[in-house]
């Protein structure tokens, strides 16, 4: 399969990621340089999971969000939107292959992470798809703001204002044993379940089992996916 | 639906106002037949682009309605896009890809087949001289080659009808002759084309029909052979200056009703009478003119553009 020229807007996406060497280079280390040190340390497993869940979830968000206010502004989403393409299809695409690019980012980490902390491969599995499930809510989360604003700042305030509350109801850092109202809100939150699932690999114990860490954020993402493309025509809207 | 299909654009009472502004345009109609080259010209802001950007689909309007080669333009967006070709006035495209890269792309979003698809692409670069830049990334390319580019974009999968707003803004001279064959050869091979401009020069060459848009209305729409025995009677007079020159003493000359500055030429519009001529020549001597030379034109659509947006000012009056 031929990705260059492209014919389909995965395809550019796909090209303009590997076009750039410098960019890309810089995109492959960072996690691994992030992360790495965070994975040969003996720091608290809950954190080592934290900082995890917290690149990816900057990386999704800000990734997609602002790639697309950019593509906005400069009229060429527009553009494309004109062509016979459904918007609905192109919207999926700019999610589907936004979230696959952000994974293969850090793959390279996440391999660093299980060299260092080995589990069952049933838990490499969880925790490889509820981190996917993240970037894909992330990507979702940075779609639904390019729908209200064209600037590439703005995105970084509203992602900002929506992340936290999400973090916090995850249990990156508080929120660790929630109850009541807390722990149902937790339930409905991706994050939740890769933090879970990696918190499992650094050694710690939680009550998510693999089975619930793969299928209950694949199935949160599915709705956030449909519901963001279902925004398309308003986001390949014209903007005056 | 029946009504549409021996038209390849049909526009009726589109209206469209921006909540913003205020601004728009307002029961615009017209038709283009296939193989018919219509011209939209008006002054900045007089909504050309605006209607533009509704038949392109890109917004709704608030009234009327619109139909590409029998598809109806409001219920059927994707098939109207599929059947239409597309330049807007502010060409956009990915900075990162190569021009090829681009022009694939579109090709292929439009639905042309991939083993079509690099062949069509190569000769629309190769016919607006692209070729030897085809493949360095677009963001090094000059504002004309960008057109250029947008140009091929809008014409690789033979649309039935094509929009072009200002085209050939920022086209080098030989671009610009190869845009205008490329808009006859599409025209005898039966594609209608809708072409906004304020090159009067360009739409008189190339436009069979001429709609003059002016503050959101349709003014005038007919050939320009038509519109402009409209202004028989009328004069220009066009003098070129060695130096600048206060031409207060021209434009006071009885029967003269425009004096425009184009450089270092000065544009006069004058009505009939006998020794106007002389008279604007003493004028421009009394005005310290230094005159290089003299030449007295037929009125083209410039003078038509004139005249009708001077009467719409007079109703508005």
């Amino acid at each position: 399969m031929r990705v260059n020229p492209p014919d389909a807007y995965w395809k550019k996406d796909v090209s303009l990621f590997f076009g750039k060497r410098f960019a890309l280079a810089i995109k492959m280390l960072y996690p691994i340089a992030i992360i790495g040190p965070v994975a040969a340390s003996d720091i608290p497993a809950q954190y080592a999971a934290a900082v995890i869940g917290i690149v990816a979830v900057m990386a999704g968000t800000f990734g997609a969000g602002e790639s697309l206010t950019t593509d906005l502004n400069d009229g060429i989403l527009v553009r494309v939107s004109l062509t016979p393409l459904s918007p609905y299809r192109i919207v999926f695409e700019v999610l589907a292959v936004n979230a696959v690019l952000d994974l293969l980012q850090l793959l390279p980490a996440l391999l660093v992470v299980f060299l260092l902390h080995p589990i069952s491969l049933i838990w490499v599995l969880a925790a490889c798809v509820a981190l996917f499930a993240t970037l894909v809510a992330a990507n979702c989360i940075g779609i639904f703001i390019a729908n209200f604003t064209s600037s590439p700042a703005d995105v970084l305030l509203y992602a900002t204002a929506i992340l936290f509350p999400l973090i916090y109801l995850s249990g990156f850092f508080r929120n660790q044993n929630p109850e009541g109202i807390m722990l149902i809100l937790r339930g409905f939150v991706p994050f939740a379940y890769a933090n879970d699932a990696l918190k499992t690999v650094f050694g710690l114990t939680t009550g998510t089992a693999p089975f619930e860490a793969i299928f209950y954020p694949v199935l949160i993402c599915a709705v956030m996916a449909l519901a963001v493309c279902l925004t398309a025509p308003q986001l390949l809207r014209t903007r005056f | 639906m029946a009504e549409f299909l021996d038209l390849a654009l049909e526009a009726k009472n589109v209206s469209l106002r921006y909540k913003s502004s205020g601004r728009g345009m307002e029961n615009v109609s017209f038709s283009v037949s296939p193989g018919e080259v219509f011209g939209l010209v008006g002054p900045n802001g007089s909504g050309k682009s605006t209607l533009l950007r509704v038949l392109s689909t890109a917004i709704e309007p608030d009234g009327g309605t619109f139909s590409v080669a029998g598809a109806d333009g409001i219920r059927e967006k994707r098939r109207v896009r599929a059947r239409m070709g597309l330049m807007v006035d502010r060409p956009t495209h990915y900075g990162d890809l190569t021009g090829r890269a681009n022009a694939y792309f579109f090709a292929r979003a439009y639905g042309v087949e991939e083993a079509k698809a690099e062949a069509v692409v190569s000769d629309l670069l190769d016919f607006f001289d692209l070729t030897e830049y085809a493949d360095d990334r677009v963001k090094t390319y000059s504002y004309g080659m960008g057109k250029k580019l947008a140009l091929v974009e809008a014409l690789a999968h033979r649309p039935e009808v094509l929009l072009l707003d200002e085209p050939s803004l920022g086209l080098d001279y030989t671009s610009q002759l190869a845009f205008q064959r490329k808009v006859r050869e599409l025209s005898e091979s039966g594609v209608a084309v809708v072409l906004a401009s304020n090159q009067v020069d360009e739409v008189e060459a190339l436009c069979d029909r001429v709609a003059f848009m002016y503050r959101g209305k349709v003014v005038a729409q007919d050939t320009p052979e038509a519109l402009i025995s409209s202004v028989e009677g009328l004069r220009r007079i066009v003098a070129t200056l060695r130096n600048p020159v206060e031409y207060g003493p021209v434009a006071a000359v009885p029967g003269v009703q425009r004096v425009v500055p184009e450089g270092r030429n000065l544009v006069v519009h004058c009505g009939e009478r006998p020794g106007i001529v002389a008279d604007v020549v003493a004028g421009l001597v009394k005005s310290g003119g230094d005159i290089v030379s003299l030449s007295v034109e037929r009125p083209n659509l410039e003078d038509v553009f004139v005249k009708l947006t001077g009467e719409a000012l007079k109703r508005e009056g």
